[in-house]
């Protein structure tokens, strides 16, 4: 949770030019990592290009050829247009998953009977394997918008509606207890402490949310109707364009983990800044 | 502690042991192992009796029933089965895969068809919305073709997967031009009469499903390969001389024993559908079928290249159709 931290420009700035020149050599690139992960990045790419020319298997390009496959695709705009596509039920499940998510949550954690009531719904969704839930969607709801936008609902808001419970119930109690001494009413207690502690937890649920749409976009998008990213995948695998494929499924991969690294940024930067630069 | 490490040690060499054994067994002359791309179901039921006459000849055969063509593709280009069902000619040419086709099971049977309110020919579907199943599909080949053909252009082809669905969608109304299989036709017209036109094809071939293999293993497995093509080519002449034969077929090798009862019905009108139709490949496809279905893969942009130039000998070992051919006769 740390690592990113040192990223920022902030620490780098604080770090001063002369303290790293002062630290000896090796204690100079583990403060830098930067380096390690650039160097972790190449290896695995190294090894993905070895393993793509050996080949392992007929169906495995090494990835130059999928960042050529990338390359033309953005070029050609089919993967600009997929994008936009996938973005549509991904963005909207993720506001309403958020908005839902983040009201329940924090009704659960501050009144019992809610959390009675909803709580359950939640936890078996959590625990319920979404893979086999997701083509069920189109019994009811058809093969449109509509049912990739639910899946993508099904799979961020318990993560979303549970991480907000946990963190309204689990907020300081020390804090509380000093609203009450002096004086303060429930509204100031929910308002002005419980729900300002509990925001940073609620952000991480936030965070882990988001990367669960992105699970259930795709899993939408490959079991319900083709579209977007989906229809990529499935094209490409079905003429046996195995580097535009490959390309297809790691540019979702490197979105994801992108959107997830600024997420993680922002929490520490404007929720956390007790975590930063320690 | 040193007694059952060296016991679990024993334990794990006579495994390793055991397998080694195993292997080469798994692979022997007498075993093909196929891939099934789909489930089984009633339009599959002769394969299943032909390999049940295969067995009974002596060769082993294990069936595997994959989600998808791709996937048995996939387990036949890794060594995991011996056959494969389905039209990989994508990945025999774009991977260079050491696979081959060597028998065509079915042609790809598909009516396009369109709601009578708004559409009555082909060329009312210029500027007009088709649904297909997917993209880089048969179906999708087929209206494609048949718009060059006609000399029309759609506003925009839209993936609808499933005949089922497809055909739903055209009961509703939400789609008004579609094309759908034999079953799906059959329902539409029993349940709306007249609503719906069914649009002439013109001579469009192509393999639906058909059985490949790797090189090597065609090679050096050529009696088993053999006995199971004239097993099948047997087995859909005499479907086509006797459709109902099927029927006892599926009581005396207990095949799909345990579809309902609404299911088994179908299996009568679907096999006298099919010997109607002439549909079966009675000769198992050979050269001629390989030429058409690099013309109509090209189309359907599964292949490139110009399909005139494309050797057939890159997609299809035509060995084992010749000699079985030579054998059973042509019909």
């Amino acid at each position: 949770m740390t690592a990113p931290v040192r990223l920022d420009g902030h620490t780098a700035g604080a770090l001063g030019a002369g303290q790293v020149a002062a630290a000896p050599a090796r204690r100079a690139s583990f403060d830098r990592p930067i380096l390690w992960r650039i160097l972790s990045v190449a290896l695995v790419l190294g090894v993905w290009e070895i393993a793509g020319q050996i080949p392992i298997n007929f169906a495995f390009p090494p990835f130059s050829e999928v960042f050529a496959a990338f390359l033309r695709m953005m070029a050609d705009g089919s993967l600009p247009a997929a994008y936009a596509e996938t973005l549509k039920p991904l963005v909207i499940g993720v506001v309403i998953s958020t908005v839902l998510g983040v009201g329940l949550g924090v009704a659960m954690g501050l009144s019992r009977l809610s959390e009675w009531l909803v709580a359950p719904v939640f936890i078996v969704l959590q625990a319920a394997p979404m893979a086999a839930l997701v083509p069920l969607l189109t019994f009811v709801y058809g093969i449109g918008l509509l049912s990739k936008t639910l899946a993508v609902i099904l799979l961020a808001l318990p993560v979303i509606a549970l991480n907000g419970y946990k963190a309204i119930r689990n907020a300081n109690p020390t804090l509380v207890a000093m609203c009450k001494s002096f004086l303060g009413t429930r509204r100031q207690q929910i308002v002005k402490v419980i729900i300002p502690d509990a925001t940073p937890v609620i952000f991480a649920g936030l965070r882990l949310g988001v990367a669960a749409g992105f699970i259930g976009v795709m899993l939408a998008e490959l079991l319900i109707t083709p579209t977007g990213i989906g229809d990529l995948i499935t094209y490409h695998r079905s003429v046996a364009d195995y580097a535009e494929m490959y390309a297809a499924v790691a540019s979702i991969v490197v979105l994801s983990a992108l959107t997830l690294a600024a997420l993680q940024a922002f929490e520490v930067r404007v929720l956390r800044p007790e975590k930063r630069g320690s | 502690m040193l007694n059952s490490l060296s016991l679990l040690r024993r334990f794990a060499g006579g495994t390793l042991v055991a397998a080694a054994l195993a292997l080469p067994s798994a692979a022997s002359a007498d075993t093909i192992r196929i891939a099934f791309g789909d489930i089984a179901t009633v339009e599959s039921l002769h394969f299943l009796a032909a390999v049940e006459r295969a067995k009974e000849k002596g060769v082993d055969i294990e069936m595997t029933f994959f989600k998808s063509e791709d996937v048995a593709a996939q387990a036949v280009v890794s060594g995991d089965a011996d056959v494969g069902v389905g039209t990989p000619y994508a990945l025999i040419q774009k991977v260079k895969a050491p696979i081959r086709v060597f028998l065509q099971l079915s042609t790809l049977r598909f009516y396009p068809i369109v709601n009578a309110e708004a559409y009555k020919t082909w060329k009312d579907l210029d500027g007009q919305e088709v649904a297909v199943h997917a993209r880089g599909s048969g179906t999708e080949a087929i209206m494609k073709l048949m718009a060059e053909r006609e000399g029309i252009k759609y506003s925009n082809i839209s993936y609808v997967p499933g005949a089922e669905v497809r055909a739903g969608a055209l009961l509703q109304g939400n789609v008004k031009a579609s094309i759908v299989d034999s079953p799906n036709r059959n329902m539409l017209m029993e349940k709306a009469p007249g609503k719906f036109i069914v649009l002439p094809l013109g001579d469009v071939k192509a393999s639906d499903e058909a059985l490949y293999a790797n090189t090597k293993f065609l090679e050096e497995h050529q009696a088993a390969v053999d006995i199971l093509v004239e097993s099948i080519l047997q087995t859909w002449r005499d479907v086509q001389a006797n459709p109902d034969v099927v029927v006892e077929w599926r009581e005396k090798y207990g095949l799909l024993a345990d579809i309902p009862d609404d299911m088994a019905a179908e299996i009568k009108p679907y096999f006298k559908d099919l010997s109607d139709g002439k549909a079966l490949p009675l000769n198992g496809g050979g050269a001629a079928a390989a030429k058409d279905d690099i013309a109509f893969y090209s189309l359907a942009g599964q292949i490139e290249g110009d399909p005139a130039t494309l050797d057939v000998a890159t997609f299809w070992d035509v060995g084992p159709v010749d000699r079985a051919v030579a054998k059973l006769g042509a019909q």
